[in-house]
């Protein structure tokens, strides 16, 4: 289970003010479970993930689980699959609008003619892929020239639905099931869209090491920018545009325990041989227009000609970062 | 042209482009494909048609609304004015939304999001909102009851279409 912390009231007398911390959960890491071995999918019981969502103070989060179908108080897992593909068809919309798989490939050109070596098909692997909309955007639209695209999931059902929407469109990309921690094969430049506040504590590091550890190049992940004002929008835009209450739930969670700059910095560095770049950071940006932000790695003798290949868009980008409170 | 004239072809053209637009989110979110123009084309047109069906049992109720009154001339006027009430608060909306998308299209990608963050997706929310006070508005000032219903069935009818479009043809993701 991942876990963002928030401080909450505590409650009964003598506690003064904000003392006990508490999660931050999405529920659609809590109702599904898989063996990291085999891939199969472990039962979940709906009732813990009521308690888990209750001791968190997210009656709204408990009520919408109280909600999904079950046999025996074991989460239908068919159910939940059909639900999941159903919230990511609606997030994939959301990207949609919001250009995500553009701007992705506005950098990822750049970073791609920075590291690929001379006469190597360069790889690009999407971690956490989800339906797998970043990878089939960019293998519909062309726009990256001749790269093996693939995109990897830990889920099988988005794992299956993001083959199926490649075969219906015949996109020349893949996807497999697999895990971020221990990527199957290895790639020229990892990519992600949204995954990066999935991952808590330790586990931040872990994501950016293991890519270090599979021999990548280079990696470029975009995540929400963590701004006071995220939630809001977050909240507006969820509602304005998905019908899941589960994927507008989430949307908002997903906003209110995005990563600071400096966090996604610091983890990233643990990664050896990858230097971070923050391209935009929060600080830097308008306040309504930093929906999502990206970080960049490179290896260190790269930096210049990463520079280079971006021309004037190089000057947003910054090595280093402050603590701070989120702005805005 | 007179207001008599205009006022029903200005509403009744908002209302038909709300409702192709309304086509589209109704299929919004369903279709997971990254080529998908046909599929919202087809999705606006079931709004439009949609809008159409609605435009149509309106002009019955208005048509039964005029031929039952004791001064069909005098009832007309008063529909007329109503409508223009509605306008007051529909058109400044419309313009908006209109501006947001035109907007959207041209600019380049940052700003294009800052539109949709603080243009289109605020003004998705409040649509329903803008609708049915535009219904009220026009019946406060409405000389007679049968046209003060008029305006109110008239504004919530237009709200019907996408729950229509997308329970009939999205209810299921595609
Ligand atoms: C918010 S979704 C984003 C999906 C997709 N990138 C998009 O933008 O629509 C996060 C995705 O990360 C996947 N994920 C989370 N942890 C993972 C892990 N350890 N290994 C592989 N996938 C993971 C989830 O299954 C989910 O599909």
């Amino acid at each position: 289970m991942t876990t963002a912390a928030r401080r909450v009231p505590a409650r009964g007398p003598g506690l003064a003010g904000y003392r006990t911390r508490v999660p931050i959960l999405e529920i659609s890491d809590l109702i599904i479970r898989h063996d990291v071995a085999t891939g199969a999918s472990l039962p979940v019981r709906r009732d813990e993930v009521i308690a888990a969502l209750r001791a968190a103070g997210d009656r709204r989060g408990a009520r919408i689980v109280a909600g999904l179908p079950h046999r025996d108080g074991v989460l239908e897992a068919a159910a939940v699959d059909r639900l999941l593909v159903r919230t990511h068809t609606e997030l994939q919309r959301l990207n949609e609008e919001l250009r995500i798989a553009e701007q992705l490939a506005e950098l990822l050109g750049p970073l791609l003619a920075a590291v690929a070596r001379g006469g190597e098909r360069p790889r690009v692997v999407d971690v956490g892929c989800g339906i797998g909309y970043a990878v089939r955007w960019l293998a519909a639209a062309g726009v990256l020239g001749d790269v093996d695209l693939s995109g990897v999931d830990f889920n099988p059902a988005l794992v299956a639905e993001a083959t199926r929407l490649a075969d219906v469109e015949g996109l020349a990309c893949r996807f497999v099931r697999g895990d971020a921690f221990a990527l199957p094969g290895s790639a020229t430049v990892y990519i992600s869209v949204g995954v990066l506040h999935h991952l808590r504590g330790d586990a931040l590091g872990a994501f950016f090491r293991a890519q270090a550890d599979a021999g990548a190049q280079a990696y470029c992940h975009f995540d929400i920018a963590a701004t006071r004002l995220a939630p809001v929008g977050a909240w507006m835009f969820h509602r304005a545009r998905m019908r899941e209450p589960l994927g507008r739930h989430d949307g908002v969670v997903s906003a209110r325990r995005a990563h600071t700059d400096h966090d996604l910095m610091t983890a990233a560095r643990s990664a050896p041989g990858l230097v971070p770049l923050l391209h935009r950071p929060t600080h830097h940006s308008n306040p309504f227009c930093a929906s999502v932000r990206p970080l960049l790695g490179v290896r260190p003798q790269e930096v210049s000609a990463l520079r280079a290949a971006l021309g004037p868009a190089a000057r947003h980008l910054v090595t280093d970062s402050r603590p701070m409170r989120r702005p805005w | 042209m007179s207001a008599a004239v205009a006022v029903p072809v200005v509403l009744a053209s908002i209302a038909l482009v709300d409702a192709a637009l309304a086509g589209f989110r109704a299929a919004t979110g369903r279709n997971g494909l990254i080529r998908k123009r046909a599929y919202y084309v087809v999705a606006m047109r079931r709004g439009l048609a949609g809008g159409a069906a609605v435009l149509g049992c309106l002009a019955l109720v208005l048509g039964a609304v005029l031929a039952t009154a004791p001064d069909p001339g005098t009832r007309y006027t008063g529909l007329t004015q109503a409508g223009i009430s509605m306008l007051w608060v529909i058109g400044p909306f419309a313009a908006v939304v209109v501006a947001s998308l035109v907007g959207y299209a041209v600019l380049p990608r940052r700003p294009a999001t800052f539109l949709i963050l603080l243009g289109l997706g605020p003004l998705t929310l409040i649509r329903p909102w803008v609708t049915v006070a535009a219904g009220l508005t026009a019946a406060w000032t409405a000389l007679d009851l049968p046209t003060a219903v008029c305006t109110v069935v008239a504004a919530t009818s237009v709200l019907a279409v996408e729950p229509w479009v997308h329970r009939r043809w999205y209810a299921e993701p595609a």
